[in-house]
């Protein structure tokens, strides 16, 4: 007795079934058909083709596990990119935001800090801040490494030249290193770039960009380290805490403390130091 | 959703910070402190009687139990339930998210 084909006995079958269903059949075969080698990939399953199941070829195994391999390649590879695009952050800033336009949002004071032109206007020295993120920011620190691609002869924000694995030396001693919840203290005195009008308490914001920001503290700890006048020092534990006056305003009081004051302008400073280490600065 | 932000008070060190309640998790124990997070004074608990100091070849605070960075993976701000755990509650001033 001679067996029917497979593809006969299938359309037979088909035949039976009524209409609406051999079509919905058909469809999720197609369907099959079209994601069976994507969902392999996607996901390192094996599921069968539907020519192997008719039993025509063998399922692709190799193609799975290349794919599963690429994934392992990709995630390993993606680990370490992270970190070097971390390494590269702080110095590839100066040179990116030295060709764009300036720009001060929210987002970019708290990933970048720009190197702007001293005489740049105040951008919100008239009291009137613009709307800002609230609260200060919660994430885990990240610790960017050192590259090896590095230019030290260059130096960042052309103001301060590299002593180490991710620190930074200012002309006046000042050394800004890894560390704080943002995890490096140049991003942790960068959220005084820029007013955050809900926080509570007061938070001070330097008038001008990072440049400016980094020239005042240095320009201020030359003069508290000689007690020049107008400058104080308190040490205070580990810690020592320099306030400083200047002779025009360098920012202004923001935070919920500033604002219901309507955003002070302000001529003082305060640093906070662990030796030469900087911990973190802001107008006050 | 923004977590709301949990403080005590302005930090009487820097005057620009706000202290805040840090939690790190060593061994399944949940260890609280408050923290500035502007200046990274630590003390104890919500009285900021007991300042902790840090030492002198530390780069970060610390935490007063274990002793490792309480910027590092075991630590983070304390959420309101944490702060409850901690018996602080009554200590705290809460922002909400739409507050703060």
């Amino acid at each position: 007795m001679a067996t029917k084909p497979r593809s006969e006995s299938a359309v037979n079958a088909l035949r039976m079934i009524p209409t609406k269903w051999a079509v919905i059949i058909i469809g999720v075969v197609i369907a099959y058909v079209v994601f069976q080698p994507r969902v392999n990939q996607w996901f390192g399953w094996k599921l069968p083709s539907v020519a192997s199941m008719v039993g025509d070829e063998k399922p692709s195994k190799a193609t799975t596990k290349k794919g599963e391999l690429a994934k392992n390649d990709t995630a390993k590879t993606s680990k370490k990119s992270a970190d070097a695009e971390e390494d590269l952050e702080l110095e590839k800033e100066t040179k990116q935001e030295a060709a764009s336009p300036k720009k001060k949002t929210a987002e970019k004071a708290k990933t970048a800090v720009q190197a702007d032109d001293e005489n740049e206007p105040p951008a919100k020295a008239s009291g009137q801040p613009d709307s800002n993120k609230p609260s200060p920011p919660t994430k885990t620190a990240t610790k960017p490494k050192n590259d090896s691609n590095d230019d030290e002869s260059d130096p960042l924000y052309g103001f301060l030249s590299k002593v180490g694995s991710n620190r930074y030396e200012s002309p006046a001693g000042l050394v800004y290193g890894p560390g704080s919840e943002e995890g490096h203290r140049l991003k942790h005195i960068a959220r005084h770039l820029e007013d955050q009008p809900k926080r509570p308490g007061s938070h001070g914001v330097i008038k001008g960009g990072m440049r400016a920001f980094l020239t005042a503290i240095d320009d201020g700890y030359s003069r508290a380290k000689k007690g020049e006048k107008g400058t104080t020092k308190k040490e205070d534990g580990d810690s020592t805490v320099y306030e400083i006056t200047f002779e025009k305003a360098i920012g202004f009081v923001g935070g919920e403390a500033g604002g219901r004051k309507k955003n002070p302008a302000t001529k003082k400073l305060r640093l906070v130091v662990r030796g030469s280490n900087v911990i973190t600065a802001f107008p006050f | 959703m923004t977590a709301p932000l949990i403080y005590i008070e302005s930090c009487p060190i820097c005057g620009d910070g706000l202290c805040r309640i840090r939690v790190c998790i060593t061994d399944q124990r949940l260890i609280g402190c408050v923290l500035c997070d502007e200046c990274e004074a630590v003390w104890t608990d919500p009285s900021m009687e007991e300042r902790i100091s840090r030492k002198p070849d530390a780069d970060e605070p610390q935490c007063p139990s274990c002793g490792l960075s309480l910027w590092s993976k075991n630590a983070h701000w304390a959420n309101v339930g944490e702060v409850c755990l901690l018996g602080w509650y009554d200590r705290v001033r809460i922002v909400s998210a739409k507050e703060g």
